[in-house]
């Protein structure tokens, strides 16, 4: 798969201070994320100026009042976990999480290539803030381009003497849910990387029963941002991974940018987007033209950005075929600890898939509603949830089609090859 | 976080534990019903008096140990 530089026809590029991205970077449809060369120390340090700057409790201020929030999907405030692992004592552990198990993102693994200093700088600063006493950088297996620039990356910054915790590179599987905070705690801890139910915060007593922060590295790249501008001088940006069906950019947007301009990356107007990944929602994108790509902006319009992932659908696709096949991969990615998502996930699966093929008796419409309903908020984790808030979005947005399809009367789309899945996922969800 | 005694209490599954056994709706019928499939959804409180009381049958009649009080 090769990395190359795309340009960007519609997008004005951030101005003013140094973002994370000097231009969009397009990378394969699938597989590992090979990014390009990755900023050695020298060269990190010249475009963000040495590390250094806010460290405790300015820097804790200087993340709130950005309102800086996590960018792996939750969008949980970074301060307020930092601040639970302090009221817990500290000495605990700090990761950055790299397994970016949303199948459709690619921008942590281009941001951790392209500039893993200040992903391991922002995990510095988390250690030294939250007083851990250890650091961990969690990847999936076959993260070849992550982890070649990491090693590299610390390498150098141990050559050069810098002074902080030494960083476990540690490996997970390559599943959906491995990325799954709880997850990693769980296999940090020695168990299988699986989801727990957590009634207490990692953040308060995770792995050992010590505090253990686990953050993206969008989001630690940003605490390395804000320690060196402080909350007044930083530029508010947000990585999205356009996915469309041959290839995925990652592009950085400054706050405010509305998703309008993001149209000549994608090749079109499309009717619809699948914002936020496959555990996001899709929105008409005549709704979504004039709203920032900013999570602030998008919650505040009922919406979610979730892991930064705007995938439009294909040209002639059907949106109902479409949320079936992304539907039928994650009921196939649970980790099968909870009997809601086990058994409801597949059902509901099933009954869309019977649906988008024109096959449904209006019974099994019912019942698809009536899952819908049962499953969201009964697991251990959000993968139940996201499944439900993903094909209920899909029955509002394509209502049309799906009284066509009641009807027995399926569009073109719908025998089509699904156009959102990895190649990988496609073969078993045909 | 458990309970102290007394105070109003929570109904909470451990869904990775549950194994869709339904004792717990037996024992706690008005606080506990059965989805499609077998495994229940709870009444969540906070529960007091009664409801507390039959709260506790089914967390001590659990073969799982899934479910538990909670203070709320």
């Amino acid at each position: 798969m090769t990395a190359q530089a795309a340009l960007a026809p519609d997008l004005p590029q951030p101005t003013g201070m140094v973002g994370l991205l000097d231009a969009p970077v397009t990378v394969g449809p699938d597989g590992p994320v090979l990014a390009g060369p990755a900023a050695d120390l020298a060269t990190h340090h010249a475009r963000y100026g040495s590390a250094g700057g806010l460290g405790g409790g300015a820097l804790l201020a200087a993340l709130e009042t950005a309102g800086l929030t996590g960018r792996g999907g939750a969008h949980f405030p970074v301060a307020a976990k930092w601040r639970a692992a302090l009221g817990a004592g500290g000495g605990g552990l700090v990761v950055a999480n790299l397994a970016e198990g949303e199948p459709l993102s690619a921008k942590d693994a281009v941001l951790a290539q392209r500039q893993p200093h200040l992903v391991l700088d922002g995990l510095a600063l988390a250690a030294a803030t939250t007083g851990a006493v250890a650091a961990v950088a969690w990847l999936h297996a076959g993260a070849v381009g992550t982890r070649a620039a990491l090693e590299a990356a610390l390498a150098q910054r141990h050559a050069a003497g810098v002074r902080e915790l030494p960083v476990h590179l540690v490996e997970g599987p390559d599943a959906y849910l491995s990325g799954e905070s709880s997850a990693v705690v769980a296999a940090l801890a020695g168990l299988p990387a699986l989801p727990q139910f957590r009634r207490t915060p990692a953040a308060v007593a995770g792995v050992g029963g010590r505090p253990t922060v686990v953050h993206n590295a969008e989001s630690l790249a940003r605490v390395a941002l804000l320690a060196r501008t402080g909350a007044a001088g930083y530029r508010s940006t947000t990585l999205l991974t356009l996915a469309g069906p041959r290839a995925r950019t990652v592009v950085e947007v400054d706050a405010g940018q509305p998703f309008a301009a993001l149209a000549g990356l994608l090749g079109g107007w499309p009717v619809a987007v699948l914002l936020g990944g496959y555990g996001g929602r899709w929105v008409a994108a005549d709704r979504l033209a004039l709203l920032a790509m900013d999570h602030a902006a998008l919650r505040t319009a009922g919406l979610s950005l979730g892991a930064g992932v705007v995938a439009p659908l294909p040209p002639g696709a059907c949106g109902l075929a479409e949320t079936a096949a992304v539907a039928q991969y994650l009921a196939a990615s649970g980790a099968g600890q909870c009997g809601p998502c086990l058994f409801g996930l597949p059902a509901i699966a099933r009954a869309l898939r019977a649906l988008a093929d024109g096959t449904a008796s209006a019974g099994e419409v019912d019942r698809l509603r009536t899952h819908l309903g049962e499953v969201a908020g009964r697991g251990a984790c959000h993968h139940p949830d996201a499944s439900v808030s993903l094909v209920s979005s899909a029955l509002t947005l394509f209502g049309d089609d799906v009284a066509a399809h009641r009807a027995g009367r399926p569009c073109g789309g719908a025998s089509r090859a699904p156009g959102l899945l990895p190649a990988s996922a496609r073969a078993g969800a045909a | 976080m458990r309970r102290r005694r007394g105070g109003a209490a929570h109904l909470v599954v451990d869904p990775t534990r549950c194994a869709g056994v339904s004792v717990c709706a037996h024992l706690a019928p008005d606080l506990v019903r059965l989805d499609s499939w077998g495994y229940p959804v709870l009444e969540r409180g906070p529960l007091t008096g009664a409801d507390q009381r039959d709260a506790a049958r089914a967390v001590s009649g659990c073969p799982r140990r899934a479910l538990s009080l909670e203070e709320a």
